[in-house]
């Protein structure tokens, strides 16, 4: 109730009292004459104060029953009678749901207000009821809403970057503020996806960032590119800093089981809040000489103020091969391989012809070997974690499991892990911390997989698969297995008649996967510990402490029935290896601000030492079936073949960083840093490293207000940077040293050169620049970026080959590792995003980024002029003036209408026709025979194939959407990438006229004259004319191709009704991986390839496995 | 009131104090724990625990002279000597059948398919000069310091082996990568003639010698070899497997045949072969063909037969090897303790089907017929994995053969020595046979038969497709997998020389 009076005024405060007022009201003239009377009311009615301005009043309140004055007021005044205050409870919650604990909930323009529990909840009493609650939290969007009995409301993460901050080397800096290149992936966004480690989800999310994953075998690490490649034989795999400490990657890790290993699955995807990939030379730099293929920080999650929240996390997933090529049926099957024996003029009713097996019950062999090797694998990903803070102390504990099986029968992953940080800050100068990150992992599979460039192994399971005969099975009509004395797939019922056969396999899948084992398990623990004083409050010491452990038992077991162990009778092999890195950080740091003048000042030391060592014994002759593993009983013991070695390295720096700007709005920052590293060559293991950038936010400019445009464009931010940074990742410890290496000759203890290093070797160096505009429309509805970026890459190191008769040793046999070469990548990055929807109940957003790299070697060591890898089936050429790792490839002319031969290319481009069989009968007395049946020179890679196409993407990127309505969200990732080509080996593999099983494509074979085809006349032995033993050109396709890479439908459950449970959040989601592809490429999938990370082995698919496709179920709750 | 301000700005100050010591206490102490800086030397130059440094390998005795046995050990790489060399000769020189067509089983050599990138071209030339380096290498490490280490007599000892693994890798090189000394005498491209260590980056084009400057240079090594080698070692084993004087003669009967130059295969010769039979050395060690030829091939392959053999033992077994190619699997007749992988089976129609090769003949028993496939393997070299069977790289039997050759070749009509000698061999295994001048009805005839027993004898050793080159014959189709013979003048009658030598050396040329 309120009298507006303009007279003197009556306070009164009735408290406790529940008064009701009565009117008496009498209008005279102008006057208003009133009574007023109060009376005591029942509880619960409403009191609130009263300000009642009654001239003639002068007299306190103290009575139950207020005497009624009578008196004249000012008609002219309002009686407006107020609605009664209200009593407030509510819930924020985040956009997907989740609580939000400790938002602040305040009442404007009033000192009323609240923080959330850890539900979420919160309850204010007494608000009046027109008025209006702001609810805020660091991260979302602020939202106003009018005060209600009940009020739940969802607030939106803060898309403008302005409050954000980013992890940049040794701190982190406010997202507006910073001036180089830097790409952000929050955790969630990884978290349920169906990876074992996070980067193999980071695919398309991020411009500059290219992650292919080349397989479906399971903790592979996929294939990582920032900007390009950066190196010819060094690693091209980013620097990965995880809090504070730099871990190890999986091209350090070798071994010698058949299972991948990866050291990044150590961390738990679920773990991880947020990954910051820097890009250029000012965001890298501090990272010197280990930054030039970019660096990418993870940052694992903390508690939230609030008490203690519990969250637990479990999906179910379902991988199956996504894509299988259609293979010969055994009727098909024995078609071909008949019509190839009379081609090639050794049919024989009686002696040499394919024919059906039968099986026990006498029906006819059909295999479909897929079967045998392949499966649907379940697998499952449970986390559950405790988080929250108080003032003074924050903590995270989890715990993870994952059981996963791969699509090869077989093939397991499974990992425990427990994460614990916890940060303390003791007084306010004074700050600790501790993490511990503990994990414990199998990796299991039976025979090759493929992991480790072993896909063409005789027991690769992929390449089995694909060539085994269909009319052969696992088993004999007996029941016993099918092997012949070598280990390989026998020929059954084929063997009384198929003369010129030994065996219709390689190793009989079924028999190895049954009896073999290949396991590594591997004990990982990330550490670390800080202390930061602030003496003063501008001023911080850090120390951080910091250990990245490993320790991997290689296990493999071949049983003497298998093709893996025939020849030895049996076979095991262990190898403990161990791998301790300390890195310890001191770094002074001082922010201050003068006026609108800000500074940032880093000194630093750092060291990192990593040691440790590899062994272990191989053993053969099994003397009991009972022995399956290395300790058993064996006849004999290696101490070799199990890659021993001893790892010592050093590396020692010292750095420092400037960043100043001027009132938010003109940015300058320079990064210089020493490093000295052990492996290096005696003359240069130091090397120095430096960046600077500049920024400039013209939007904060005072002219573009004035101009009105801040409207439209309220930030604008241009930057530019320069610097020069190193790679020296790869290296071995003692490669730059000459060393001789233990022996035994007949027994005797021997020493033998075996290692030739070059004093002079030194790093790598990449000078980077890069020209960006961040901008953010419409109040940062729409944000984007465009950067320009150019690595120029120099001193590259590779083994430069000296001729084989110089006869210098080492591990890579005469060649000298040297800095030689010179190449650059440069490109335009684009990412774009906004939410073109935002409303109440559903909001669209959307991501869309690109990325262009073109790259070229420039220059090669002298008297190289070219580097040329890979097995004769597949190569790759690297030269000057060509982007690295380009396809080499013999062209074809076609099939000859007339004789179905292959024609081939010569270099000159001369037609050359390829018959497997020549003399009598044939077109051409000659194998190799030109047009006119003259002879020819036998065409090979080596003097006819040429530089044939970029094997590297030209465009690549990612486009990603999220739409919300009400508690339903669906996600949808899509990827691209245009311009690159791969070789597809497997094609070749699959068109072998030998006992191979064919893909469904020979059925278009050559059969008479006059036909057109572009396969040629199959001929029995032929492994020539498609290309099994050299590139062809037709097994090169294109790899552009868009796919959905995952698409997620989640629900979050209304709270209203999870709360009967006392749970505060409860999301139930569906998703799928590699859902649909759209491609030309002619092979399984154009992101699978077979050399992993080799920098210049890209481009090629030889018998790889497919990738993966995924569908998950999972449940999120917590309370 | 001075008094109360002092008093007070004290105040201050012993609370700054208080309140500041402690942090700066803590930030001192950190600071002081940081690596000195001689620790921090050591670490950026770390000694590795399990290689010797160039700076050390020549400063002991011991290690000078493990580094002897490290340049045997380059030898005896598994693509080299040690079997890949002698599987490649056999699977071209047409005694053998590819099992499996196997690429990685040299069936590309036995199609005589070989071009410049095939593996085993470029494995062999690879390995040959690897060993070739670690001769020159030693020997310049010697020259340059080495020698005072271990004094003059026995750097020579040393020196003189070293040239003699550079010798026989030279030798086995030219075997297969340059036309044999008969095209041409010796006037066609030989191989790059690399005498001096190389161990760190440069130039290194060179062009090809000739047949006869490369025969040149293994003859010098092998004669210097002959004058510096110790007569003899403590032990059998060493005496098999280290070169000593006898060593180098041995060598060069061999080279002098390869060469056609019969007068010095006899010169040589003599000087380990009695007049008469029993044929036995009687200078040093006494070589001599042992009872039996089954026993040559048993452990401790020490028998005085094998003047020198590529040793291996459990922690020093061979990659690739002999039995394992020739050996069948435990399906097929092999054992658990003698099997391999079946790679080559003997052509059943060719040297077992020749009716002079008697019944009673214990080579014979070399021959194993599969017992699922019927296949004929070799069982010569028996030991299953990890295959120790020690590889022989000549045997005393070869110098008696080398001279009974020579001395037929030179003398003409029917060489009652060389005859018997060719006895010797042949009777050793065939106690049914004994040669005399009669059985031999001229110089021709007794020519064939002792190839025909170099044939025989040394099945599966490597020595057939030499003689098929120095003789200049076809090598012989193998009608299992219309594979057509090669004549001498076909472009794959020798290997080619290898892609990367020819990209890499830019005075190279190919064949």
């Amino acid at each position: 109730m309120n009298l507006n009076v303009p007279y003197k005024r009556l306070n009164c405060c009735l408290k406790n009292k529940t008064l009701t007022p009565t009117f008496k009201l009498k209008l005279s003239k102008n006057k208003l004459l009133f009574a007023l009377t109060f009376t005591i009311l029942q509880a619960n009615a409403y009191a609130s104060p009263i300000n009642i301005g009654i001239p003639s009043v002068n007299a306190s309140i103290g009575n139950h029953i207020f005497p009624a004055p009578l008196t004249t007021i000012d008609s002219s005044s309002k009686i407006k009678p107020a609605k009664p205050p209200i009593d407030i409870r509510g819930r924020v919650l985040d956009e997907k749901g989740t609580p939000l604990p400790g938002a602040s909930v305040k009442v404007k323009g009033s000192p009323q207000g609240t923080m959330t529990d850890s539900n979420g909840s919160f309850s204010l009493k007494g608000v009046s009821s027109d008025a209006v609650l702001v609810i805020s939290f660091v991260g979302y969007d602020s939202r106003e809403v009018k005060a209600a009995a009940t009020v739940n409301i969802s607030l939106q993460p803060n898309k403008s970057d302005l409050a954000e901050v980013t992890v940049i080397g040794y701190g982190t800096q406010r997202k507006s503020e910073v001036t180089g290149s830097i790409s952000s992936v929050k955790g969630s966004a990884l978290a349920e996806q169906p990876v074992t480690s996070f980067e193999g989800a980071l695919g398309g999310r991020a411009s500059g960032v290219n992650v292919t994953v080349n397989s479906g075998n399971l903790n592979e690490p996929p294939v990582f590119r920032i900007r390009g490649t950066n190196s010819l034989s060094l690693s091209s795999y980013p620097l990965v800093v995880i809090d504070g400490v730099p871990s190890f990657t999986g091209e350090e890790e070798s071994g010698i089981g058949n299972a991948s290993n990866n050291p990044l699955s150590s961390i738990n995807p679920a773990d991880i809040e947020s990954i910051d990939i820097a890009k250029d030379a000012a965001a890298t730099s501090i990272y010197g000489s280990r930054a030039a293929n970019g660096v990418v920080f993870v940052t694992t999650k903390k508690g939230r103020m609030g008490k203690a929240k519990v969250n637990f996390s479990s999906t179910l997933n379902f991988n199956t091969a996504a894509n299988l090529p259609k293979l010969l049926n055994a009727e098909q099957y024995i078609e071909l391989k008949n019509e190839g024996l009379r081609n090639e003029g050794t049919f024989n009713p009686a002696t040499n012809y394919y024919d059906y097996s039968l099986d026990a019950n006498g029906n006819r062999v059909d295999t479909r070997w897929y079967d045998h090797i392949y499966r649907t694998g379940l697998s499952t990903f449970n986390n559950v974690n405790i988080s929250g803070a108080t003032e003074s102390t924050k903590y995270y504990a989890s715990v993870g499991y994952t059981d996963q099986e791969g699509i090869f029968r077989k093939t397991d992953f499974s990992r425990k892990s427990a994460l614990f940080n916890i940060d303390n800050k003791t007084t306010n100068w004074l700050s600790i911390g501790a993490k511990i990150n503990y994990n414990n992992e199998l990796n299991a599979s039976a025979m090759s997989n493929g992991s480790r460039g072993n896909q063409s192994a005789s027991g690769g399971m992929s390449r089995v698969a694909l060539i085994s005969a269909p009319i052969v099975g696992p088993f004999n009509a007996d029941g016993t297995y099918n092997t012949t004395t070598a280990g390989f797939l026998g020929l059954q019922d084929n063997a009384s008649h198929l003369s010129g056969q030994s065996r219709l396999g390689f190793y009989n899948p079924v028999l190895s996967m049954d009896y073999n084992s290949s396991d590594n398990r591997v004990n990982s623990i990330q550490s670390n510990a800080y202390v930061e004083i602030k003496p003063l409050s501008w001023l911080s010491f850090k120390s951080i402490y910091g250990i990245d452990y490993r320790y991997v038992t290689f296990e493999n077991y071949f049983s003497p029935l298998t093709g893996e162990a025939i020849s030895t009778n049996g076979a095991s092999a262990s190898v403990q290896s161990r791998r301790e890195r300390w890195v310890w950080t001191n770094t002074l740091s001082a922010d201050k601000r003068f006026g609108d003048h800000s500074f940032n000042f880093l000194l630093g030391e750092e060291e990192q030492k990593t040691n440790g060592n590899q062994f272990g014994v191989r053993v053969t002759g099994q003397t009991d079936p009972l022995y399956t593993n290395t300790q058993g009983g064996w006849q004999n013991v290696f101490l070799n073949n199990t890659a021993n070695s001893v790892f010592d390295n050093y590396l020692f720096s010292l750095f420092t960083r400037l960043q100043y700007n001027y009132q938010q709005r003109y940015f300058l920052t320079g990064n210089y840093r020493v490093d000295e590293y052990s492996a290096l060559g005696a003359n240069n293991k130091r090397g120095t490293f430096w960046g600077f950038s500049a920024g400039w936010d013209v939007a904060k400019e005072s002219f573009w207000s004035q101009a009105g445009l801040e409207n439209v464009v309220n930030s604008l931010k241009f930057r530019a940077s320069y610097g020069k940074v190193g790679n020296v990742g790869g290296l071995s410890d003692f490669g730059a040293i000459n060393t001789y290496s233990a022996a035994l000759y007949g027994g005797q203890s021997g020493l033998i050169y075996s290692a030739t290093g070059n004093s002079d070797l030194r790093w790598e160096t990449s000078k980077k620049t890069d020209f960006g505009v961040n901008f953010g429309l419409f109040g940062n509805k729409i944000t984007g970026e465009l950067a320009y970026y150019r690595n120029n890459i120099d001193g590259l190191i590779f083994g430069v080959p000296l001729p084989p008769s110089v006869g210098i040793p080492n591990s890579n046999n005469n060649s000298i590792m040297q800095n030689v070469g010179r190449m650059y990548n440069q490109g335009v990055e684009f990412s774009i995003g906004g939410a073109p929807i935002r409303k109440e109940n559903f909001s669209w957003n959307a991501n869309f980024n690109l990325t262009t790299n073109k790259n070229q070697v420039l220059e090669l060591a002298e008297g190289v002029p070219s580097i040329i890898t890979g097995t004769n089936d597949a190569l790759t050429i690297t030269l000057p003036g060509y982007s690295a790792g380009m396809l080499y490839a013999v062209r074809t002319g076609g099939v000859d209408a007339a004789t179905g031969r292959r024609i081939f290319l010569d270099k000159s481009g001369r037609k050359v026709y390829y018959q497997h069989v020549a003399g009598a009968g044939a077109p051409s007395p000659y194998q190799w025979s030109y047009e006119d049946n003259t002879q020819a020179p036998a065409i090979t890679p080596s003097s006819d194939a040429v530089i044939y196409q970029q094997s590297a993407p030209k465009v690549f990127g990612g486009l990603s959407n999220v739409f919300n309505y009400k508690g339903f969200e669906l996600n949808i990732l899509l990827t691209y990438q245009l311009g690159g080509y791969m070789i597809n080996g497997t094609q070749a593999s699959l068109r072998d006229n030998r006992f191979w099983n064919n893909e469904v494509g020979m059925l278009r074979r050559w059969q008479q004259p006059g036909q057109q085809t572009d396969i040629p006349k199959v001929i029995n032995g032929d492994n020539v004319s498609n290309g099994n033993t050299m590139p062809l050109d037709i097994n090169v396709s294109s790899t552009d191709f868009l796919r959905l890479k995952s698409a997620q439908l989640s629900y979050n459950l209304p709270s209203t009704f999870i709360s009967k449970f006392k749970l505060t959040n409860t999301r139930v989601f569906v998703s799928g991986q590699n859902l649909w592809l759209l491609t030309k490429y002619s092979g399984i999938d154009p992101e699978v390839t077979t050399n992993a990370n080799s920098a210049i082995g890209q481009g090629i698919d030889k018998n790889q496995s497919p990738n993966a496709r995924t569908i998950v179920v999972g449940l999120n709750f917590g309370f | 009131m001075n008094f109360k301000h002092q008093n007070k700005n004290k105040m201050i100050k012993r609370s700054f104090l208080y309140r500041y010591s402690l942090r700066f206490l803590l930030l001192a102490g950190t600071g002081l724990t940081l690596l000195p800086a001689c620790k921090r030397s050591e670490y950026l130059n770390p000694q590795p625990s399990t290689l010797i440094t160039d700076v050390d390998a020549f400063s002991t005795a011991e290690r000078i002279q493990a580094q002897v046995n490290g340049i045997y050990f380059r030898l005896k790489a598994g693509d080299f000597l040690g079997s890949f060399y002698f599987v490649a000769s056999e699977a071209r020189a047409g005694d053998f059948i590819s099992t499996n067509l196997n690429a990685a089983a040299a069936a590309t050599t036995y199609q005589l398919l070989t071009v410049t990138t095939t593996e085993e071209v470029q494995e062999i030339w690879e390995d040959g000069y690897q060993a070739i380096n670690a001769a020159n290498v030693f020997i310049d490490g010697m020259n340059n310091g080495g020698k005072t280490v271990v004094g003059e007599a026995i750097a020579s000892n040393y020196i003189a082996e070293a040239r003699l693994v550079r010798a026989v890798a030279y030798y086995y090189l030219l075997q297969l990568y340059a036309q044999p000394y008969a095209n041409g005498a010796g006037s066609r491209p030989g191989l790059p003639l690399r005498l001096t260590g190389n161990n760190n980056s440069g130039s290194y084009d060179l062009k090809r010698s000739t047949v006869n400057e490369t025969y040149d240079q293994i003859l010098e090594d092998l004669n210097f070899a002959e004058q510096n080698l110790p007569d003899n070692y403590s032990s059998a084993a060493l005496n098999t497997t280290r070169a000593h004087k006898n060593t180098a003669i041995a060598l060069k009967t061999k080279v002098y045949l390869s060469m056609q130059d019969y007068q010095n295969v006899i010169v040589e010769a003599n000087k380990i072969v009695s007049v008469a039979a029993p044929f036995t050395s009687s200078a040093r060690v006494a070589h001599a063909l042992n009872p039996s030829v089954l026993t040559v091939f048993n452990p401790p392959y020490t028998s005085t037969e094998s003047i020198f053999s590529m040793p291996f033992s459990s922690n020093d077994a061979p990659g690739s090897s002999l039995g394992g190619y020739f050996l069948p699997g435990t399906g097929d007749g092999g054992s658990p303790t003698s099997n391999g992988a079946g790679n080559l089976n003997l052509n059943p129609n060719g040297l077992p089907a020749d009716p002079s090769w008697t019944t009673a003949d214990d080579r014979r028993q070399f021959l194993l017929t599969g017992t699922r496939t019927g296949r004929l393997w070799l069982t010569k070299f028996k030991q299953a994995s990890p295959y120790l069977d020690y590889v022989p790289v000549i045997r005393y039997a070869e110098v008696l053969l080398n001279l009974s050759e020579a001395l037929a070749r030179t003398t003409g009509g029917v060489d009652a020595r060389a005859v018997a000698l060719l006895s010797a061999v042949r009777n050793r295994s065939d106690k049914t046979t004994s040669y005399t001048t009669a059985s031999f009805a001229d110089n021709a005839a007794l020519i064939s038969a002792i190839i025909k027993e170099r044939h025989i004898e040394f099945l599966g050793e490597g020595i057939r497709n030499a003689d098929i080159m120095r003789l200049q014959l076809d090598i012989p189709a193998k009608p299992a997998h219309s594979v057509p013979a090669a004549s001498p003048s076909s472009p794959n009658y020798i290997f080619p020389i290898p892609s990367d030598e020819l990209l890499l050396n830019k005075l190279i040329e190919n064949n």
